[in-house]
Formats: structure tokens, C-alpha cells, sequence
């Protein structure tokens, strides 16, 4: 349906002619493929996430405050997004006015002294890092990687990534907020509300941060968040990174306060003490099992191929024959990297000491041909920018993760073999690469550890080949079935599913409370609801701020 | 090919957005990690690589029609190549680049051209240039040079002007310092003169792959008739289509830039630069030379799949990902010059920003185009240099428009015009 023209007009005279479009071409680029799994969803063959009615770039918080008291006024649904990571920022229901972020891209502070920075939703990590780094400072970039809006991970999502460790998620690196509540009303959260600045993300009285974010973040349903303070920490490199190397082969060489590591261990058990170690400890700048995610197998062959600029997955084959490579992808199995970061030649001294005492206490050992300079000098640039992050999709296009496994070191660790074993089983019938079971990727958590030990079991498949994508679906569900049988809990295969159907649209509300039900603690949902209705009360947000409505 | 064989990448495409930023290593500021003027100007998605996938799609699903915003999309792409470039950094199954070219292909043939366009096109049929003037003053730029014409005398190695240095008088100097440079070093170089014709690559660039064989397959006949051992030119945009187009029909006579062959002199002690020129400046990669200039690789394969989900080719596809242009030679010349101090740009090489002049931007889109340059001019300036170098006719004249029209002093230069300087 398209938008009346009165109502088109009415937009058009607050973001101006050239920001807004109905153009059905327009429209269509602001669809996202199912195929590509939305994140934790289908995927779904040949589906896309609904139509827009309109899109507009609004390029300041008082436009985006005029839209959305239009919105109110005609129960127009809306939907903001700034980088457009995953299907959570698209409409979810049809006739919904599609905010595209992308205008309102400024740093407008960085508060050196108090370590924040202050940003519009277009800001991303990688320039977000970059200016950070010229005042000796640095941004936590999440695990979708230094392409996506920083404001979005904060507010919005679940802003966890290879720097937890010494960074912190941005549920903790949250400060003040400008928020555009869904009636259009203008709330700033914590220290801004009172007039004292963005420095503190909690104000008076119950937190409003909380409300707009809690754990996971409501996922552009609740308002647009217009601004944002996130807090930043030490650097202590140059204010440049120094890039050389070929495309795609780039790397960096940091002064020698910085180490870069791939470590590896006898068993997942001395993995977990090496990981509770480390936190107790206090070691570390970033940890991540990051190559894990081309699986088991596959980790070193890709390695080489990502740092030689010549090569191609056409010589995928050929370097996996080398026995060399095969002897360094065994002795790799159980592996994580880690970047030390000194902030004296004291400090990384003793960073670099205590790393190899903790090895030697749980029998773990460094992978000596990532030290390589050509693969060290890439991993340390690719861990610290991450700026590769859609390696994720190198083999297909396409990629989810599976199982999920959000705990303690010692619960991911319990459980991988048997969740790589069923995978392994699973790639053999040819829907998803075959990349030997364990593709296990995640950060190992934060400084002080407990509960944030998050992995996701990649699994690549082809957006483009039916086969691929039903077959992928099927694996999916039988991880689900796995996963409850085993106590694991649903997923993340199937995170949304709660809140998008396989049409692309918002899943039925028998559906969704079936789902909501089904939870440990269904009040939690009904509570939701109750601060929906406040906060929401025409309800133009979508089902990804999600409620439980059964009284 | 066809739009139709791009299907499979259209859902292959991640809508990562990788395609509108520089390769994310090598940000270092705000202000310049942007990549594709095209969205940066107009910011809908619909003007990236991705975006340009999606609307594909529509098109071919029939879910949208050839609206007059769908022309806008399409044809307000320089196809600078920059998103390949970003895309290549970690995928190694996309070409958005070749998609973006097919579907300026497919308006074309579907008719849906814009007049500006049509008019070069018309004129080019007639005239054997893009710069609308009559073909009998092609040669103009070069009375008065000792230089043999062919095919009435014979050469070893022809010279192609280009059709922007051919008529714009004040690019004259380039060539003709090129054509000087290259006989005292004794090169047996010579000009086809009034008889040059156009290289078919802006055309091309614009959508009209038909005409591109045409011109493309008459200076193929004529070289050979005059019997080139070697192409050698001044011009980006030409250099790009004889080293990467016009082998697909067959081509096989040596193509150099003029930066590779007075590089190669300088080396070999044919050429010496003794003057010194006691200037800062910055070089703007042109994206024909640059990320486009890589050499052709001929391939005929089909994609197949191994470890069952990853797709190949077999055989393996060479992969134009930008990694190998023509970056360091004239790197090379400006630090051989003496007193010359060079100093890079925030973007420069494989992730350079594109001038805007190409795709047929600066003939439809005359706004966007000088937007386009002023970006570059200020991101040269913010580098502290007096002056601005190059290797592509159609790069210099863009940005001494958009200086003009900003009433800016900041200085440009064709490199071969610094090297006579120095010599």
C-alpha cells in the first residue's frame, strides 16, 4: 500500500524532498534477505523482510522528534536503523516508515579527561577508533564488527565483542542517551537529564537506562536513540594505525607493548582455567576465538590464505593437503587469541610473563606459526580494528551461529565437542560447509570473567541454492531440539523466531506468546509489556521489544 | 554476460556495507573513510554496491519498473570501482563492480538512456570522440611536434592522446611534453593524429557496451594495420580499456601508461631528472590506472563447490580486487624529482577517492560530479601540499574545474608535466 500523499507530504516538509523516497527501487534496497538468516532467524529461501512505505533520512533530533510525533498522529508504524546489520533494523510489518540514520553520523565530542565520547547513530567503529586513538584513547568494537553503528551496539543490541575483555560490553559503556520516545517525547537518560553532562549513564530514581536497554537492547521498537555517550578507554599506541601490506593482506606493526597471541590448550577444561586465570589476573586487551569461525579444520588453511594476497578459496584444497598445515590445524584445535596491550615496558613485561605462567599452569602452549611476522602483524591489525568481521560470510555468503553457548568458561567448554560432533554429523549430508564440527566463535569475556563466555557455533551455507538454505533450516531445528533436550536452552539459531515469522513479517501473537510462555519467567515479558504500554502506547514499535499480553 | 547472470550474487551479497567505506584498516580519520561518492552524495542505500544489488533484483523480479530514480541510481555510479575494492576485503565471490557495469548495460539496452549520454554517443558515432568537437582537430594538440603519423609513416610504438587531452587546449602541454619526452629518449614512437578515434572506454563506462566494441575493434585494425609492436598513453581511462577491455576481443599488443614506460627510462638512466622543483604535492590515484589498472587475466570457467558450500571456479578465477595497479611508478617518478616532497593522502592507492569524473557522471551530473572533486581537493589540501598530480586527463580537468569554482589556488598537474620540468 502506498503512503497517502497528504501524510507523504507532511514528512517530505520536515527531512525535504531529497531525503525521502517511495520509489519502489528505493524501497527494495531497504529489504533485507531472510536468506541470510537475519541473525538468528531462518533462514529462509527467497525471502525478504517487507516493503517500506517510505524511507527518510532525517538529519537531526528534531526532525527525527517531528517524525515521530507524525507517526502518533496518523498510527504510523516506524523503524530506525543506522548501519543495517541485521533484519532487526527493517521493518518488520508492512506499511512501516523505514529511518535511515546514516545523515546523523557525527562525533560531537570526545571527552579526553573523562574517557567518552559523544555520537550520532552513523558513527561507526572504525571511525569512532580512529579518532579515539589520536587522544591515546580506544572504543569496544562488538563482534558484527567495525562496520556497524556504535550508538546501535550501545542502545540497541548486545554490544559484546573481542574487547569485553578489557573494554567492557556497552551495556556497561552506555552513558547519557538522547532518546525520541515512541510518543515523540524527548528523554535524556542519567547525568544529561539533570543538565551535568553525559559522564553518567543512571540518574535519579529507577533506571531509565534499563528501560531503554537492559541487557540486549530493544532493537529499534522502542524510539529512536539520537544521541549517545560511550565510554572509552587506554590506548596505548600510536594515534595512526600503521596499515601495510595488499589488499586483502593488510596488517600492522604496533611498538612492542603490544603482543598478539594465538594460544592453545590439551583439553577444554585447562581452556576454561587458562580463561578464569586470566581474569583473575587481570591480563589482556582483547581475547577472542576468533578463526574458529571457519571452522575446525579450515582455521589455518584460510589464515594463509588471508595473508597472502595471491591466493584464493580456490586454493582452499590444495593448502589443506599440506601436512604442515595440517600438523599446526591440530595443534590449534583448542585455541584462542589474546592481545596484550602494556601501558608501561613494565606492564607488558609482566602481562607477557604471567600469559606464559598461566600457560604452564594449565599445559596450554602459543601457536608458533601464527607468531609468523606476516600472520601475527595481520592478527593483531585484524583483532584490533576488526574490520574483517565479514569473513563471517567468506565461504557462501552466508553464515548463522548455532547452540549459543552464553555462560561461564566452564559451561561453553562442556558442551563444545558434543556440539561440534552433532555439527560434524550434520555437515556431512552437504547443506552447510563442512568444516569440521567446531566453529565455535566468541569472546572469552570480561576482566573480573563470570557469565560472559559467549560462543556461537558458525554454520556457512549458500543464500542462493534452496537445497542449502532447507537444509540449513533442518539443522537448525534438529540444534533446538538438541539444545533443550540437553538443557542448553533454545539457540540462538532461533533468538527471533519470537519475533519474525518465516515471511519476513512479525510472527503471530498466539506464536509469540507460545514462545514467551515457554520462558523461565514469563512475567518478565508481561512486565514488558506494562512498560511498553507507557512508553509506547500506540504501539509503533515492532514484536523485537518483546511482551506477553494475557491478562 | 547479462543482469540475469549476476542473480546468484545478488543474494550472495551480505548487505554488509563494506561497499561504502575504505577497507576499514586503513581509516585514520572521520573525515576520510568514506569510499563511494555515490552514496556519500545520496545517501539512500539504493546508490551503494549493495543497494545497486537490491535494485538489480527488483528489476529483474519485476518488482519495480524503470523509473526515472531508478535511472538516477544507476547512472550516478562512476563505477570508480572503490566498492570492489572494500567488498574484496573479505569476500572472494562478488564482483559488484561487474554487476554495477552490467546494469548500465541492461538500461542501455532496454532504452532507458539519459540525454546527456545519448548526445556523446551520437556525436561520438560521428566525430570518433566524446568531447562533441569534429574529428578533423584531433590531431591539433601536436602540430608543430616532430612526430610521425600513421599508418603514412611507421612507428614501433603509437602514442594515443585520448580524447580529453586531444581538445582540451589546456592539457595540451602533457602530451606533447609526453610525445617530446619518449622520441629523446629515443623511442620510435608515433601519433595516429587526426585518424585516432576514441577508446571506447567512457562509453563503456556509461552503459553502451555495443558502441564500446565498435570503436574498440576499429583501433584494433587500425593498430594493426599500422603495424604497433606497443600502445602507449597519457590517459587513465584509455590505458584501462586497452589493458582490461580490448583483450577480451583479442587484443594482444603491449599496452603501457606513461607513467610505467618513463618510470622504466628513469630506471634504465635513459631519462635523467635533474632539475629540481622545489614543491610539496600529493597524487590522486585515478581509478582506471589504480584499482582498475590491474592487467587482464583471461579465464572461462564455471563456479563449482567444494567441502560442499564453498564456492570456486574451476578453473581458479583470477581475482581483480585492485591489489595489483599501477600505484608505486608514479610514486616513483615524483620522489626521483629533485625537491620534490611527496606527501600521501588519507585515501590513496587501491582506496583512493575517485575524482568524479567518470561513469558519465560529469557529463549528466555536473553537481555531483564537482562535489565529488572538491572532496578529493580538500582531502589533498588537509595533506599540507601545494599541488595536486595525476596520470589521467579526464581527474585533472575535473579538479581544476572544481578549483575554479571554489576559487581555490591549490595547484594541479599531470605528472608527465613535473617531469619535464625536471628533465
Amino acid at each position: 500500500m502506498t503512503m497517502p500523499k497528504n501524510i507523504y507530504k507532511a514528512l517530505e516538509g520536515i527531512v525535504g524532498p531529497e531525503n525521502i523516497s517511495d520509489d519502489p527501487a528505493v524501497l527494495d534496497s531497504y529489504r533485507y534477505s531472510l536468506a541470510h538468516t537475519a541473525i538468528h532467524l531462518g533462514p529462509f529461501f527467497d525471502t525478504f523482510t517487507p516493503r517500506g512505505s517510505a524511507v527518510l533520512l532525517p538529519g537531526s533530533t528534531e526532525e527525527v522528534q517531528a517524525i515521530v510525533k507524525l507517526c502518533n498522529k496518523y498510527r504510523i508504524k516506524f523503524k530506525a536503523s543506522s548501519t543495517f546489520w541485521s533484519a532487526q533494523g527493517y521493518p518488520s510489518e508492512d506499511n512501516t516508515i523505514q529511518l535511515d540514520m546514516r545523515r546523523m553520523d557525527q562525533i560531537l565530542e570526545i571527552d579526553e579527561k573523562n574517557m567518552f565520547a559523544v555520537i550520532e547513530p552513523g558513527v561507526i567503529g572504525a571511525t569512532l577508533q580512529a579518532e579515539a586513538m589520536k587522544v591515546g584513547l580506544n572504543t569496544h568494537i562488538p563482534g558484527a564488527g567495525c562496520s556497524c553503528s556504535t550508538l546501535a551496539g550501545a542502545t540497541s543490541y548486545f554490544g559484546s565483542g573481542p574487547s569485553n575483555l578489557y573494554g567492557g560490553w556497552h551495556y556497561d559503556n552506555l552513558l547519557g542517551v538522547e532518546w525520541v520516545m515512541p510518543t515523540g517525547e524527548i528523554l535524556r537518560t542519567g547525568s544529561l537529564g539533570a543538565g551535568c553532562g553525559w559522564f553518567c549513564g543512571e540518574g535519579p530514581g529507577p533506571s531509565m537506562k534499563g528501560v531503554a536497554r537492559g541487557f540486549i537492547g530493544s532493537k529499534g521498537a522502542m524510539g529512536v536513540y539520537t544521541k549517545c555517550a560511550i565510554k572509552l578507554f587506554a590506548w596505548p599506541g600510536p594515534t595512526t594505525l600503521p596499515v601495510e601490506g595488499i589488499v586483502p593482506a593488510y596488517k600492522t606493526s604496533l611498538p612492542d607493548n603490544f603482543k598478539a597471541y594465538t594460544v592453545a590448550f590439551p583439553s577444554w577444561k585447562s581452556w576454561a582455567d587458562a580463561v578464569y586465570t586470566i581474569w583473575d589476573t587481570g591480563v589482556g586487551y582483547i581475547a577472542h576465538r576468533q578463526y574458529s569461525m571457519f571452522g575446525r579444520d579450515l582455521k589455518f588453511a584460510m589464515i594463509k590464505i588471508l595473508t597472502d594476497p595471491t591466493k584464493t578459496l580456490g586454493d582452499l584444497e590444495e593448502i589443506l593437503d599440506d601436512p604442515e598445515v595440517q600438523k599446526i590445524t591440530e595443534e590449534s584445535k583448542r585455541d584462542f587469541q589474546i592481545v596484550l596491550a602494556g601501558m608501561t615496558k613494565r606492564d607488558i613485561e609482566w602481562q607477557d610473563k604471567a600469559l606464559d605462567e598461566i600457560l604452564s599452569r594449565t599445559g596450554g602452549w602459543k601457536v608458533e606459526a601464527m607468531n609468523e611476522p606476516e600472520i601475527n602483524k595481520w592478527m593483531l591489525l585484524y583483532l584490533i580494528r576488526l574490520g574483517h568481521k565479514n569473513l563471517n560470510l567468506v565461504f557462501g555468503g552466508s553464515y548463522d551461529g548455532c547452540f549459543g553457548l552464553l555462560g561461564s568458561a566452564d559451561f561453553g567448554t562442556s558442551h563444545v565437542e558434543e556440539a561440534a560432533e552433532f555439527k560434524k554429523r550434520w555437515e556431512k549430508r552437504g547443506a552447510v560447509v563442512e568444516a569440521g564440527g567446531d566453529c565455535m566463535m566468541g569472546p572469552i569475556g570480561g576482566q573480573g570473567g563470570g557469565g560472559t563466555c559467549l560462543w556461537e557455533n558458525f554454520t556457512c551455507f549458500d543464500p542462493y541454492d534452496r537445497d542449502s538454505i532447507e537444509g540449513t533450516l533442518e539443522f537448525f531445528d534438529a540444534c533446538t531440539e538438541l539444545g533443550l533436550e540437553r538443557g542448553w536452552g533454545v539457540g540462538m539459531e532461533k533468538w527471533n523466531s519470537q519475533a519474525r515469522g518465516p515471511d519476513g513479517r512479525i510472527a503471530p501473537k498466539e506464536e509469540r506468546d507460545r514462545i514467551h510462555l515457554s520462558a523461565p519467567q514469563p512475567d518478565i515479558f508481561r512486565y514488558q509489556h506494562k512498560i511498553r504500554k507507557a512508553f509506547n502506547p500506540n504501539d509503533l514499535g515492532d514484536a523485537y521489544y518483546e511482551t506477553l499480553d494475557d491478562s | 554476460m547479462a543482469l540475469e547472470d549476476f542473480a546468484a550474487e545478488m543474494d550472495r551479497c551480505s548487505q554488509c556495507s563494506y561497499c561504502k567505506w575504505i577497507p576499514f584498516d586503513h581509516i585514520k580519520s572521520w573525515r576520510y573513510a568514506k569510499n563511494c561518492p555515490s552514496v556519500s552524495y545520496n545517501n539512500f542505500n539504493s546508490y551503494s554496491a549493495r543497494g545497486r544489488y537490491a535494485v538489480a533484483r527488483s528489476l529483474l523480479k519485476g518488482q519495480s519498473g524503470y523509473s526515472d530514480k531508478v535511472r538516477d541510481i544507476v547512472y550516478k555510479c562512476m563505477t570508480c570501482g572503490s566498492c570492489d575494492v572494500s567488498c574484496k576485503v573479505c569476500r572472494f565471490n562478488l564482483e559488484p563492480l561487474d554487476m554495477v557495469r552490467e546494469l548500465k548495460f541492461k538500461l542501455v539496452e532496454e532504452g532507458h538512456v539519459l540525454d546527456e549520454h545519448q548526445t556523446i554517443v551520437e556525436s561520438l558515432d560521428k566525430e570518433h570522440n566524446t568531447m562533441l568537437q569534429p574529428k578533423t582537430g584531433r590531431g591539433e594538440w601536436a602540430e608543430g611536434l616532430d612526430v610521425p603519423r600513421l599508418f603514412s609513416k611507421e612507428a614501433e610504438i603509437v602514442f594515443h592522446a585520448g580524447c580529453r587531452f586531444s581538445y582540451d587546449r589546456d592539457l595540451w602541454n602533457s602530451v606533447r611534453s609526453a610525445v617530446t619526452i619518449l622520441k629523446n629518449a629515443g623511442m620510435d614512437v608515433g601519433i595516429m593524429g587526426e585518424r585516432e578515434m576514441c577508446c571506447g572506454g567512457r562509453i563503456y563506462s556509461m552503459g553502451y557496451r555495443n558502441e564500446f566494441v565498435r570503436f574498440a575493434e576499429s583501433n584494433i585494425k587500425a593498430w594493426a594495420k599500422a603495424g604497433v609492436r606497443m600502445v602507449v598513453t597519457s590517459c587513465a581511462d584509455g590505458y584501462h580499456a586497452f589493458k582490461r577491455l580490448y583483450p577480451r576481443l583479442g587484443f594482444q599488443v603491449q599496452v603501457m601508461h606513461v607513467v610505467e614506460l618513463l618510470n622504466h627510462l628513469i630506471n634504465e638512466g635513459r631519462l635523467v631528472l635533474r632539475s629540481e622543483i622545489p614543491m610539496s604535492v600529493t597524487y590522486h590515484d585515478p581509478c582506471h590506472l589504480g584499482r582498475q589498472g590491474e592487467p587482464y587475466v583471461p579465464w572461462d570457467g564455471v563456479e563449482k563447490k567444494i567441502k560442499s558450500q564453498i564456492i570456486v571456479y574451476e578453473p581458479k578465477r583470477p581475482r581483480y580486487n585492485g591489489a595489483w595497479g599501477i600505484y608505486d611508478q608514479p610514486r616513483e617518478i615524483l620522489k626521483k624529482i629533485p625537491g620534490l616532497q611527496l606527501l600521501e593522502m588519507e585515501r590513496a592507492r587501491e582506496y583512493s577517492w575517485c575524482c568524479g569524473a567518470g561513469g558519465g557522471v560529469r557529463e549528466a551530473y555536473p553537481e555531483f560530479s564537482m562535489w565529488t572533486a572538491a572532496e578529493r581537493i580538500a582531502e589533498a589540501k588537509a595533506t599540507g601540499a601545494e599541488a595536486l598530480v595525476t596520470a589521467c586527463s579526464w581527474c585533472e580537468r575535473n579538479f581544476m574545474d572544481a578549483i575554479i569554482a571554489q576559487r581555490d589556488a591549490m595547484k594541479v598537474y599531470d605528472i608527465v608535466e613535473l617531469v619535464q620540468e625536471a628533465i
